[in-house]
């Protein structure tokens, strides 16, 4: 793995709440990296990881990342839309006012980034559950308690 | 399993034509079609059958490739997993918009003429509408069958429940339901002695058991009878655990997934809560499965064209006899070139839905002498409601629906009011507003939340997700109807479809009691409402100064309606067209009612009914 590509997985650890180990087991992380560098203009992928560079350790980590990346008027949209990804595999189109202020790539619609990305969607894990259509917990494991209580 | 499930070409079946007389010509490969095309070859008889899809799915690669589909779409509807086909449209809810009083909306295949939009569907593949049913089983009640007599409803049957009694039997061994006698038996259910479904019943989710707690053992007063209500399992065409005291001791094998190679899956349920729209592992049945014992033992006497759209019903005027069916058999799904083929046989049997079957005979300029081809049109009207539940209760795992309400299928109340069955949602919110994504969206783009905060708050709103769908009765009505117009036409010139429909008032009084009762219940299990129906929704229906977004249910029937009177009805108990003899329109569409009763296992018990007068026929 690269620097970057590191750096990715770190930031997207921070965003999403899972960690590195359950991240990269998805086999999504280098496609999704790809899906920003194809989407966001040039160079923005870059700010972002800069920005998550500078955050700093300690108990004023996650306020800053909520003043200067996700309250952030570039970055925000992007990281949230990059939580998006992780947790249901499809890219969302960036908000009109985005678009208008920093540049609309043709790639920037609104769609299913593929079977793969649905099946490793983060959504149906954090529910205690499994991705509707696959990676079913067998029969009869639905009378059992869930996760969670 | 394997099978010898194979295409023929149209070549070869023009050679064969010459040769071997067609017995049977059936339209259509969904359950009615298939259970008639295993009938007849059990009994040696040489069959042809339409299917309007390209018949991917014959393969397990196919059916896979569906699944596949399903992964990657956008839209996660009823037709996810089923490619846009120009030449055999099928209506998608996607497509849908509000009308304006008096306006027609032919930008969707079945063209909508109103007022209600219903957003009601089937699929036109291999395997028909059973590729994407949720195979809920339950039997129709006695009392269905006379709500005329009884209630002064809708109209009676001229069949009651012991006549298909036999038939049920024979149907849920086709299909394999997994369900438990003890849990079946109400309201006037009767079964016989001894009897047990070929697989045990599923069990209750975690969600059906938190809800049963609570609820369990109360009543609800209606017209002055009190209903006690409980908690109980669906009977559900998927396999489960064989019941070894099945069919006198001899137990039962269940058909898991089929192909034209040797494959072991599908045996069991997994729980993959998405049996609607496509189940990854077959352990859901699809007619498939039933036609693929036609072809392993039938080689030679069943015959399968694809890619073949039933177009034009030929009549002989004097005798009202079915000379012919024309085909248009098209090369490419893009693209409009097709070979119109004249296809003769002993006896013709349209099995393509209660909304394609009448809109082949009325493209045919059949309309029938009792005036009824595509009148009374009917589906199950649901209305949602939804609630968080008052602690995590694992929604979003299970099959899409395992347990329910049944309390108020029936009863004194239907002089008033439609019946409903009531299901508990194992995947939350997912119809009514498009959960777990909406739920996604709305932590992270209104609450802003991110890393493990956002994962407690997922689990905390995904999980104690409870939607409660009302399945409400829906009584026939002729000016619910489907016609046909020489202005909506689709790439192969056949007519398309155009629907009226009004939801009814005895419906909608239903629905007003099923929105109050909603309360009840929410209020009993310490839920928190979190309904509401949009007025610029589709499905919006008023009633009695409120609103309610109402669903279609897939349930389609009521078209060719059966009766003992010719004026008064299309086919006879046999669903043999009284107009036509050899003619037979088979489904929901012959069904004079429909109750509360999800329709599938009532029709394949009438068609395993008419297959005998068929076979007679052939004699």
């Amino acid at each position: 793995m690269t620097a970057r590509e590191e750096s990715f997985v770190a930031l997207s650890v921070l965003l999403t709440g899972y960690d590195s180990v359950h991240l990269l087991g998805t086999g999504m992380a280098e496609q999704y990296l790809a899906i920003l560098d194809s989407i966001l203009p040039t160079g923005m992928v870059d700010d972002l990881l800069a920005a998550y560079q500078r955050l700093p350790q300690g108990p004023q980590r996650e306020p800053a990342a909520a003043a200067t990346i996700l309250g952030d008027a570039k970055l925000g949209p992007v990281a949230r839309n990059l939580i998006v990804l992780w947790y249901c595999g499809s890219w969302t189109q960036l908000p009109a006012a985005w678009r208008a202020t920093y540049g609309a790539a043709p790639q920037d619609t609104t769609h299913a980034v593929s079977a793969d990305a649905y099946q490793a969607g983060l959504q149906w894990l954090a529910a205690g559950a499994h991705p509707a259509g696959a990676k079913a917990q067998g029969y009869g494991a639905w009378a059992l308690g869930p996760e969670g209580r | 399993m394997i099978s010898s499930i194979k295409k023929t070409s149209l070549a070869e079946i023009k050679a064969r034509l010459e040769q071997h007389p067609i017995e049977a010509v059936i339209v259509g490969t969904g359950i009615s079609g298939a259970i008639i095309a295993n009938e007849l070859t059990k009994a040696g008889k040489n069959v042809l059958l339409l299917e309007a899809g390209p018949g991917t799915n014959l393969t397990l690669q196919g059916y896979n490739e569906f699944l596949s589909n399903f992964y990657g779409a956008t839209s996660k509807d009823n037709q996810a997993p089923y490619p846009v086909n120009p030449n055999a449209s099928m209506p998608r809810s996607t497509n849908l918009r509000k009308l304006q009083p008096g306006e027609t909306d032919s930008a969707t295949y079945m063209v909508q003429s109103g007022p209600y939009v219903t957003d009601t569907n089937y699929t036109r593949v291999y395997g028909g509408t059973t590729m994407h049913w949720e195979a809920k089983t339950p039997r129709m009640l006695p009392e269905d069958f006379k709500s005329q007599t009884l209630f002064g409803q809708g109209v009676d049957w001229p069949l009651g429940y012991d006549d298909l009694e036999e038939f049920y039997q024979v149907a849920e061994r086709e299909i394999g339901v997994s369900a438990d006698v003890e849990d079946q038996s109400y309201l006037g259910v009767t079964f016989p002695k001894d009897y047990v479904y070929p697989m045990k019943g599923l069990p209750l989710s975690y969600l059906d058991q938190q809800v049963a707690k609570r609820l369990d053992g109360t009543e609800v007063e209606l017209y002055g009878q009190r209903y006690p209500l409980k908690i109980r399992p669906f009977p559900q065409g998927r396999n489960g655990i064989p019941n070894d005291k099945y069919d006198r001791g001899q137990g039962y094998v269940p058909v898991g997934a089929v192909s034209n190679h040797q494959i072991e899956i599908g045996e069991r349920c997994q729980g993959n809560t998405n049996c609607v729209p496509i189940c990854p592992v077959q352990a859901r049945y699809h007619s498939g499965k039933t036609l693929a014992k036609a072809f392993q033992r039938a080689t030679g006497s069943i015959h399968l064209l694809v890619q073949a759209v039933a177009s034009r019903v030929v009549i002989d005027p004097v005798s009202g006899r079915v000379t012919a069916l024309e085909v248009k058999v098209y090369k490419d799904p893009k693209s409009s070139e097709h070979e119109t083929v004249t296809i003769a046989a002993t006896i013709f049997v349209l099995a393509s839905n209660a909304i394609e079957t009448p809109r082949l005979m009325l493209a045919s300029g059949l309309r029938s002498s009792s005036g009824l081809i595509g009148r009374n049109l009917m589906d199950h009207s649901y209305l949602l409601s939804w609630a968080t539940m008052p602690e995590i209760c694992g929604t979003m795992r299970g099959t899409s629906v395992t347990g329910g309400i049944i309390d108020l299928r029936g009863g004194a109340f239907r002089r008033h009011q439609a019946a409903f069955s009531v299901d508990i949602h194992n995947d939350g919110w997912g119809w009514a507003v498009g959960s777990p994504y909406s739920d996604l969206t709305t932590l992270v783009d209104q609450y802003n939340l991110f890393g493990p905060e956002l994962r407690r708050g997922l689990i905390n709103r995904i999980s104690s997700q409870l939607l409660l769908a009302f399945m409400i009765e829906v009584m026939p009505s002729e000016s619910n109807r489907v016609t046909v117009d020489p202005q909506y036409t689709d790439q192969l010139g056949n007519m398309r479809p155009v629907v009226s429909f009004t939801v009814p008032e005895y419906t909608m009084r239903g629905a007003a009691y099923a929105r109050e009762f909603a309360r009840t219940v929410f209020a009993r299990v310490g839920a928190a409402d979190q309904s509401r129906y949009d007025p610029g929704d589709y499905g919006y229906v008023a009633y009695n100064g409120q609103g309610y977004a109402i669903r279609g249910g897939n349930h389609l029937a009521g078209t060719h309606v059966m009766g003992n009177d010719r004026n008064r009805s299309v086919v006879d108990t046999n669903q043999r067209s009284w107009d036509h003899p050899n003619l037979y329109l088979v489904g929901g569409g012959s069904m004079p009612t429909i109750g509360t009763a999800n329709v599938t296992l009532t029709l394949a018990a009438l068609c395993y009914r008419s297959a005998r007068s068929m076979l007679d026929q052939l004699q």
